[in-house]
């Protein structure tokens, strides 16, 4: 629109009417509804969504039934994606897959911003010692390796998706209450937090009212960026043979499973290994969009 | 380089690798001993005389805290026991070797990593916003989206099946071993297969902190002098850029290390990762002590040298 300086047009003026009224995540929606991979990420996963509740109540074919169609057989139009090394159909067992991908995805981060939060919170609110000795502790599980303590720890836990979620969160929430700690040290420093204690606010408030809304955005993309970390370890773990206790399907061992016949069925490998790299790209897409939308300054 | 403080700093660092090496095989130790069940009792031995003898023979007999301070003893001498199911494998030995065999791949994954990483974050900061950046970033976003063994298969797939003729069938891997292991060309697909998640990440960073260095004076300054853009971005850009990509270097290790068990696994490589998933489910538990123990000590020691590698990369930086 091209205006002499100065003169509002009541479009213009209109439009600014609007901007001004937009909030932090109006904008932040804004900004990820024109991230064309970000919406295509969010199609997708919620297609995944669907499908891991659709599952649960109908299946084409039973997950467990052995010997259904001829072993090893590849695609057909009664099994679309072809049926495994028993003679299951895997289109069944992928969507049942899908189930324990997004338990143990959605679950390590339920945990993750849980401990993240309070341990975070902690070092970075009370500083001094306290903060010393959480850090020191952070940096130490920082250096472990990671795929092997969840090894080990599903080892001497025992085989189940309960322990195996808590493994995975075990070796992943460092990353979530190092930022915490770092946001937490950067806000109470911030006129906000400095009225809202002159006003006679308690720690508790400050804390939960001033200091963590505003280091949501943050821990959202985090937690985000930490779903297909975990999915990829329950894979591993799988892939190992010590997931979830068959028969229950999982994404990483219905590949292992399919590995010695990669020469005569590739489709066994192929179905869920695709399956759970699309799956993960759509969460890393989705996590990028995130950070984009939410923090548009810092644009990689 | 050497100042007498960067020496204690160095010294301080040796000890605390020592300290983490003895508390993570500590831990381990403790927590497997308390697991039911070993490699021996699962052999249903007959003779309760013939079974005692065994557990005699590895100390198994003696109370918990007496084995752990043999073998506590045994570590600081270099020396992790012999094997539950191979009798009479002494593990160290077993360990050096096959750490040899991984050192191989790791060393190619490593290098793939990092040169595939930084080609491709370099290109994609020079070219912002077109679509070559576009191409790479998203191969990077794919590439660290897609687990280890998908590309493994993937690999397998085509060069092992598809292209038979065209590779000879050399990514397949005789099992028996005779102690030098690996040729060049079938080092190459494992190694990328390890090494390709961990170089997205890198071409990641990589195009990160280009883009903030491309932007400052001082290389606005060695264009303006008329040096050819390629020069700019290789000597003066790059090895500024290149700083914030050294952190990535510790985690780079452990990424190949736990990698390394997956990978190790589908190639049928003789390596540590293959010993590590074996031995969990043998339950040869002394080698995996043992393992968890190495693998401290590896880890430790490359975080280590990474601290190192920043001093000499960026001489701001003393400790």
């Amino acid at each position: 629109m091209a205006t002499a300086p100065g003169l509002v047009t009541p479009e213009a003026y209109v439009d600014t009417l609007a901007r001004e009224q937009s909030s932090l995540w109006g904008d932040a929606w804004r900004r990820l509804r024109r991230n064309r991979l970000a919406l295509a990420s969010t199609v997708f996963l919620t297609f995944v969504i669907l499908v891991a509740i659709v599952a649960q109540f109908w299946l084409p074919y039973s997950y467990f039934a052995e010997g259904i169609a001829p072993i090893y057989q590849g695609p057909t139009a009664q099994h679309l994606l072809g049926v495994d090394d028993l003679g299951r159909d895997i289109l069944s067992r992928i969507m049942l897959g899908s189930q324990v991908s997004l338990k143990v995805g959605i679950g390590t981060q339920v945990i993750v911003i849980a401990v993240g939060v309070v341990v975070g919170l902690i070092a970075g609110f009370y500083r001094g010692v306290v903060d010393t000795i959480i850090s020191t502790i952070i940096n130490i599980f920082y250096g472990i390796p990671d795929l092997l303590v969840a090894l080990v720890l599903v080892l001497l836990l025992g085989r189940s998706l309960g322990i195996i979620i808590f493994a995975i969160a075990f070796t992943q929430w460092m990353t979530m209450a190092r930022l915490v700690r770092g946001q937490t040290l950067a806000l109470r420093e911030r006129e906000f937090v400095e009225a809202a204690r002159a006003g006679g606010a308690k720690a508790n408030k400050i804390i939960f009212r001033h200091i963590l809304p505003n280091a949501l955005g943050p821990m959202i993309v985090q937690a985000t960026i930490g779903v297909p970390m975990a999915i990829l370890f329950e894979a591993f773990l799988s892939f190992l043979g010590l997931g979830v206790p068959p028969p229950t399907p999982s994404w990483g061992a219905m590949a292992a499973d399919g590995f010695h016949a990669l020469r005569i069925s590739p489709h066994i490998v192929l179905a869920p290994a695709i399956a759970l790299s699309l799956t993960l790209m759509a969460f890393n897409f989705l996590g990028d969009g995130l950070r984009d939308a939410l923090d548009p300054r810092q644009k990689r | 380089m050497f100042t007498r403080g960067s020496l204690l700093y160095i010294g301080q660092r040796l000890i605390l690798i020592l300290f983490t090496a003895v508390a993570v095989s500590s831990i381990v130790f403790l927590g497997i001993h308390r697991l039911p069940g070993n490699a021996l009792l699962n052999e249903r031995h007959p003779d309760p005389a013939a079974q005692a003898e065994l557990l005699h023979y590895y100390h198994l007999d003696l109370p918990l805290a007496q084995q752990y301070f043999l073998f506590v003893g045994g570590v600081f001498h270099g020396d992790l026991g012999e094997s539950l199911v191979n009798r009479s494998v002494q593990i160290t030995p077993l360990l050096l070797r096959e750490a040899r065999v991984s050192a191989e791949v790791g060393g190619a994954a490593i290098v793939f990593t990092i040169g595939i990483g930084i080609v491709l974050g370099v290109i994609a900061a020079v070219r912002q916003n077109t679509w070559v950046d576009y191409v790479a970033t998203t191969t990077s976003v794919i590439g660290y989206s897609m687990p280890n063994f998908v590309v493994a298969s993937l690999l397998f797939l085509f060069f092992g099946i598809y292209f038979y003729k065209w590779t000879g069938g050399t990514i397949y891997y005789n099992s028996g071993w005779t102690g030098s292991w690996g040729t060049l060309d079938q080092i190459v697909v494992p190694g990328f297969a390890l090494g390709f998640p961990y170089a997205s990440i890198v071409a990641r960073l990589t195009r990160a902190s280009m883009l903030e260095v491309i932007r400052q004076d001082y290389v606005r300054t060695a264009r303006a002098k008329g040096l050819t853009d390629r020069i700019v971005i290789i000597r003066h850009a790059l090895r500024n850029a290149l700083i914030p990509v050294v952190t990535i270097l510790g985690p780079l290790v452990i990424g190949i290390v736990t990698g390394s068990v997956v990978i190790e696994n589908i190639f049928g490589i003789p390596g540590l990762g293959k010993e590590f998933a074996t031995s969990i489910l043998q339950r040869d538990y002394n080698i995996v002590i043992g393992l968890f123990t190495f693998y401290a000590i590896i880890i430790a020691a490359a975080n280590l040298l990474v601290d190192l590698l920043y001093t000499v990369i960026d001489p701001r930086i003393r400790y």
